[in-house]
């Protein structure tokens, strides 16, 4: 079982293989940075699509050699995201990755029925994997980034998307909590109909290779001991692998509290793809970064 | 040791207080030949509001000796609704019951604000036990007679009342289903959402003294062999004690069939008024009747 983003990095550079990385409008120097190094250790090849003398000045001003990346000349942002969307949906590489594209662009060029990656009537959402120093294994959370209001489809797609991520951790049974403000159902909140749900999926086995249990706070789901407290008999008993929040807002806070006060990393990736797509947030770590595209070997 | 069969409610209130029912216009031969049974079996005395003529009448009619009666003439039908109503309010009688009335007016004196017995906010529903030939013990149904439509908030409180009539009849822990026309887990059907959450509530104790699960289909709710075939994993399915059914039409459909093709036996209740309310159909057997005055009995504080 993997308890820390850097044994995930060992994970992938043990499996011996070199992933193809395609990154769209490649001329970005944050990209560049974390391409190299994981290319350096040695667990991924490039194609940087982009403007290629932009790409070539930016390495080189970073103490790049950009004779370590193949690179493909397209000098139009979205016609470089349609190039490296291209790339990856025929095999000619295992992972998207965004450079200095706009993300609703990337995203539109991700999503395009013909010649995007997401298979029709997919939920596309986010997971991201928290090394939070204070908590003693990887929290995985969804969805931070993408469905403002999760309905309960889109619920249940971020609930097994989170889980089958957590088995490629080792954890064979990961213990999902959905999140609220206290353990208590009640018909005002939205979310507590779909979490009663969920937990009924489960149990029928509609849900498969995890315990679920919700509404639960953060405390009793990743407390033992404020479920001893509180004495509210839960599986999750303060020991959760993934938390599911009702909404994007919810989510998105923790995962940035996390980042900003209790020194977390994390390792995020879209999900509904069907080939793994790398989407970063200009504010994030070069660390985090690095663990995003190590993140996307280990889910190819 | 909870009890099996209808008749066994009888054995449980001999060894309790006597309780006293008071008789809505009781006045004709079923009503009067059910409460004078019950009297006979020593589990309730019964104060009868009515029409006095019609009661004496009914009385040499069915050969029922009148002088174990107490008596209130009153010959207006809605006046003597009321007074039943109130006589319960001074704390005279612990039961109420229907006789040759409206269902109408019985309702109305019951909820009305100044004289009634319903109060303030509370909700009445139908709590209806069944015995059932071939089925080997009681089976507690609910709503068959009075809510339509059940919110979430009225299945809650249906299903605390079927707990509690199932707690009545000595059931430790109940096991009740809630139940919907498959046991999956959907929030296409609102019977199988709803019957989600409740299930989650039980398990949080916010319904209590139950096992509660829910969607379950009515075969996996009361047969093992269903349970067994399919490998169903529920600590309910296959023996329930109660069933909470998501609309009237499925409920009411439920207790005729057995009544009326199986020849199934009942009593009936209605839960949620300050004493337990006897609303028996005026078609309703003498037997039921007897039933019912039984289980109210058993439900009266």
């Amino acid at each position: 079982m993997i308890t820390t983003l850097d044994q995930m990095v060992e994970q992938v550079k043990g499996l011996n293989k070199k992933f193809k990385v395609a990154v769209a409008y490649a001329q970005d120097a944050n990209t560049i940075e974390a391409i190299a190094q994981a290319i350096n250790e040695g667990f991924i090849e490039a194609i940087m699509i982009g403007d290629a003398d932009k790409i070539t000045a930016v390495a080189q001003e970073a103490k790049i050699n950009p004779n370590i990346f193949q690179i493909i000349d397209v000098k139009d942002e979205v016609a470089a995201i349609q190039k490296a969307v291209e790339m990856v949906r025929n095999g000619e590489a295992d992972i998207l990755m965004k450079g200095l594209c706009g993300t609703d662009k990337f995203l539109r060029g991700v999503i395009d029925k013909e010649k995007g990656l997401l298979p029709p009537k997919a939920t596309m959402t986010y997971v991201c994997a928290l090394e939070i120093p204070k908590y003693h294994k990887l929290l995985f959370v969804t969805d931070t980034a993408v469905l403002p209001f999760p309905d309960l489809k889109q619920k249940t797609a971020m609930l097994n998307y989170s889980v089958a991520m957590a088995r490629r951790f080792g954890i064979e049974t990961p213990k999902v909590a959905l999140i609220s403000a206290a353990e208590k159902v009640s018909p005002h909140f939205e979310s507590h109909s779909d979490y009663a749900q969920l937990c009924m999926m489960a149990k029928r086995g509609q849900i498969k290779n995890c315990i679920v249990d919700g509404p639960l706070d953060i405390f009793l789901a990743c407390d033992k001991e404020s479920v001893a407290i509180k004495g509210v008999p839960t599986p999750i008993d303060g020991d959760a692998d993934v938390l599911l929040f009702p909404s994007l807002e919810a989510c998105n806070s923790f995962y940035k509290g996390q980042m900003l006060w209790a020194g977390a990393e994390l390792a995020g990736l879209i999900q509904g793809t069907i080939k793994p797509v790398v989407v970063m947030s200009r504010s994030e770590s070069h660390k985090s970064k690095y663990y995003c595209i190590a993140l996307s070997c280990l889910m190819v | 040791m909870s009890i099996t069969k209808l008749d066994q409610m009888f054995d449980i209130l001999r060894t309790k207080k006597k309780k006293r029912l008071v008789g809505a216009y009781t006045v004709d031969g079923h009503s009067l030949g059910a409460i004078s049974k019950a009297i006979d079996l020593g589990i309730v005395d019964a104060t009868l509001i009515g029409n006095i003529d019609l009661i004496k009448a009914t009385c040499e009619e069915e050969k029922i000796d009148i002088n174990k009666f107490e008596i209130i003439d009153e010959k207006v039908v809605t006046v003597a609704a009321q007074k039943a109503c109130l006589y319960i309010r001074e704390g005279k009688g612990d039961l109420i019951m229907k006789g040759l009335l409206g269902t109408d007016i019985y309702m109305h004196a019951l909820l009305n604000k100044e004289s009634g017995l319903v109060p303030q906010g509370a909700m009445l529903s139908h709590v209806t036990v069944m015995e059932i030939p071939n089925f080997d013990k009681l089976l507690v149904v609910s709503d068959v007679a009075i809510i339509p439509l059940p919110d979430l908030k009225q299945k809650i409180e249906i299903t605390n009342n079927v707990i509690k009539t199932c707690k009545a009849l000595n059931i430790e822990l109940p096991k009740i289903a809630i139940l919907a026309s498959s046991e999956s887990a959907t929030d296409k059907i609102p019977a199988n959402a709803d019957a989600a959450i409740i299930t989650k509530m039980a398990e949080r104790g916010q319904i209590k003294g139950a096992l509660v699960d829910g969607p379950l289909s009515l075969d996996l709710s009361i047969d093992k062999e269903a349970v067994a075939i399919k490998n169903f994993k529920s600590p309910v399915a296959g023996d329930a004690d109660g069933i909470v059914f998501p609309n009237i039409e499925s409920g009411n459909v439920f207790y005729k069939t057995v009544t009326k093709l199986v020849k199934g036996e009942l009593a009936a209740n209605v839960c949620g008024a300050s004493c337990p309310a006897i609303l028996s159909s005026r078609s309703d057997s003498e037997q039921t009747k007897l039933y019912s005055i039984a289980l109210a009995a058993l439900l009266a504080k």
